[in-house]
């Protein structure tokens, strides 16, 4: 019969062919690359541009098998754990006690992207962008700005999520497989973060077409040192959160009044960015760190040939730019957490990547001729803050919802 | 072929009714495929509904694939060479079957008329007569639930409200009313061991409300496709004694009002 002929020939042919998918590889980072090569006025070859990959390769494995770059002196295995890296890496799968394996791909990879740059499946959808690690900035932590963030402010991210983003919480994983994927976080962060370094040495210290000097222990010593010297400081980095006195209702309100004091102040000047009526409405032009990296678009606006610039970077596989809003913070919603103590490290460090910037913190004593804020200051932002939810906005008595179909 | 297609279409029923018995009877590899255990005050009657609505279906299911299949068997083209004759209509056959169908309608919806007014309509009250105010506002997102206890106050949109994600805990023996509602697109809220299910629509809040009887940890999930991480919007509800609530509210409100940094 003929069918038959037919279906054989479709199954040799599925045989042959396979159905298997290429295997995960890392990128490079092309609009880094191109703003390098712009910067340096030099053009990268195809054979540099191999070579980077390949020593990104050889000092840090492929998305199926990671490694930590060998060799002693780097420090690199109090920062990441190479038993760690091997849970949360890989294809999903289990082995056969059922320990689960490639949890990144499992979780993170469809908006992170398996390289970590933030450009995964859904990422386009999403608003805003998931982040990008390769430049090891992080918003949400409890070091000064330009630090790392420590295990901790990675373990609350991924337990608690990120409310007003599309970061969801993963309370209900393993704290072991918690523990994995921050590692494999910081493992993309480092060699995000070692790709840049290089790509600067090639641009900025070699002549042009040549080769990136495959030198272990430069490598080892200059750049993957400095870069993980910066997560491994991380810890002793945890900034100084002065307690919050035991102020009584009145004395509470006190605050408050003094927080809306100071939000309006020149000192502080959240107005600026927040609004006048705290919706987030005042500066909303602006763009982070991320945008930013390629070109400052906050000035790239104001030119004739933006419209160059944009599609440059759509051409080299970015997303489309947006601009980064100041918090409404009149939601009770709070990226980074809502317990006073959070909301103190934001005011206090600034939000990198962001242009939230750090208060200047000026001892107790100091007398008002002195710029910066006081511990106490902050915390008056901080109740005056999270009044702010519950504060009405006109003067019309309030009165409450009525739902259709409350049935109440 | 002839018969062959008969025998196929047997298969229907008896395959269908097999895996059913498989599935009840919970031998691998169907194991945990039935009802999930069963830990609230109302599921018994859920459960016997639906138990009920399956025999009367499942009888009718049978009948129609026997009778399909008879029809097979007995006028298989190869085996007949009467000529076909047709009927011009048989009006009280059709009577029959419209009013037969109609009438079990009828039966099911006045039969099941209290329970789905106990569990959608009337809000449980307290011994005093007043109607429980929820004890949490759950809010589906895409893709997880966000959940906001009344605090002390009694009143969800205080300052001192709790916030969980994705982490309910309520007292057992106690009726316990949620409202909930959807910050983006329809969801539905499923507690499938205790037996509530409801569509969550964005703009609308609505009001689940249970008693839980049994404690331990179970799960929340999200029951409407509501995109690409559907699968994953996972929720946990742990039923506990009321000091254990308590007290793990108490916890809960002093992690939420940190002032200092905690070591770990």
């Amino acid at each position: 019969m003929l069918w038959r002929r037919y279906f054989v020939t479709l199954i040799l042919l599925a045989a042959v062919g396979g159905c298997d998918s290429p295997s995960a590889k890392f990128e490079l980072s092309l609009p880094y690359l191109r703003k390098q090569e712009k910067d340096a006025s030099t053009e990268f070859t195809l054979d540099q541009r191999q070579g980077l990959a390949d020593i990104l390769a050889a000092l840090f494995g492929t998305p199926d098998a990671p490694y930590i770059p060998a060799g002693g002196g780097t420090g690199i295995e109090e920062v990441l754990d190479a038993s760690k890296l091997r849970m949360a890496a890989g294809a999903v799968s289990s082995d056969q006690e059922g320990a689960p394996h490639g949890l990144y791909r499992k979780h993170c990879a469809h908006c992170h992207g398996v390289t970590g740059d933030g450009m995964g499946p859904t990422a386009a959808f999403l608003n805003p962008y998931p982040r990008d690690y390769r430049m090891g900035v992080f918003k949400f932590k409890s070091t000064p700005k330009g630090g790392r963030p420590t295990d901790a402010d990675l373990h609350k991210t991924l337990v608690k999520g990120i409310p007003g983003t599309a970061m969801p919480s993963f309370r209900l994983l393993a704290d072991t497989e918690i523990d994995a994927l921050i590692d494999y976080v910081k493992y993309l962060s480092i060699r995000g973060e070692v790709e840049r370094q290089l790509a600067d040495e090639m641009a900025f210290e070699l002549d042009e077409g040549e080769q990136l000097e495959v030198s272990g222990e430069f490598l080892l010593e200059d750049v993957v040192t400095t870069v993980v010297d910066r997560w491994r400081m991380a810890d002793s980095q945890t900034s100084q959160v002065v307690k919050r006195p035991e102020w009584d209702e009145e004395e509470t309100l006190a605050s408050i009044h003094r927080g809306r004091e100071l939000f309006y102040g020149a000192v502080a000047n959240c107005v600026k960015c927040h609004g006048n009526t705290q919706l987030g409405d005042g500066q909303r032009d602006d763009y982070d760190d991320w945008s930013k990296d390629y070109e400052d678009l906050t000035k790239v606006i104001k030119r004739d040939d933006q419209k160059k610039v944009l599609s440059e970077l759509a051409a080299l596989g970015a997303l489309m730019p947006r601009n980064i809003h100041p918090r409404n913070l009149r939601e009770g919603v709070y990226r980074g957490g809502r317990r006073p103590v959070d909301l103190y490290l934001r005011i206090l460090n600034g939000i990198d990547g962001s242009p939230m910037p750090a208060a200047i913190l000026k001892p107790a004593d100091a007398g008002p001729e002195m710029k910066g804020l006081t511990s106490d200051d902050v915390w008056h932002l901080v109740d005056y803050v999270r009044s702010l939810p519950y504060e009405s906005l006109g003067t019309q008595a309030t009165h409450d919802r009525q739902y259709k179909r409350s049935r109440m | 072929m002839g018969r062959f297609w008969s025998l196929l279409f047997l298969l229907v029923p008896v395959l269908g009714v097999g895996s059913f018995a498989w599935a009840v009877a919970d031998i691998w590899p169907m194991r945990n495929h039935w009802l999930p255990e069963d830990i609230s005050v109302h599921g018994v009657v859920i459960d016997s509904l639906f138990n009920f609505i399956m025999y009367l279906t499942g009888v009718i299911f049978i009948a129609t694939g026997l009778a399909l299949f008879l029809f097979l068997w007995k006028y298989d083209a190869a085996r007949n060479t009467k000529p076909v004759s047709f009927v011009h209509g048989n009006h009280v056959l059709e009577i029959v079957w419209s009013v037969l169908p109609a009438a079990i309608l009828l039966f099911i919806a006045l039969y099941q008329m209290e329970p789905w007014s106990a569990s959608k309509l009337v809000r449980p009250t307290s011994p005093g007569g007043d109607i429980i105010p929820p004890i949490a506002e759950v809010t589906g997102r895409q893709f997880e639930w966000r959940i906001r206890y009344a605090g002390e106050d009694g009143q969800i949109g205080t300052p001192d409200d709790l916030f969980t994600v994705n982490d309910l805990h309520v007292p057992k023996d106690e009726p316990i009313v949620l409202a909930i509602k959807s910050r983006d697109v329809l969801h539905s809220f499923f507690l499938p061991n205790l037996r509530v299910k409801q569509d969550v629509v964005p703009g609308m809040k609505q009001y689940v409300w249970f008693t839980a009887t049994k404690n331990g940890a179970y799960d929340i999930v999200c029951a409407e496709l509501c995109g690409w991480g559907h699968y994953k919007m996972k929720g946990r509800i742990t039923v506990q004694d009321r000091e254990d609530y308590d007290r793990w509210f108490e916890q809960q409100q002093a992690e939420q009002n940190l002032t200092e940094l905690a070591s770990r």
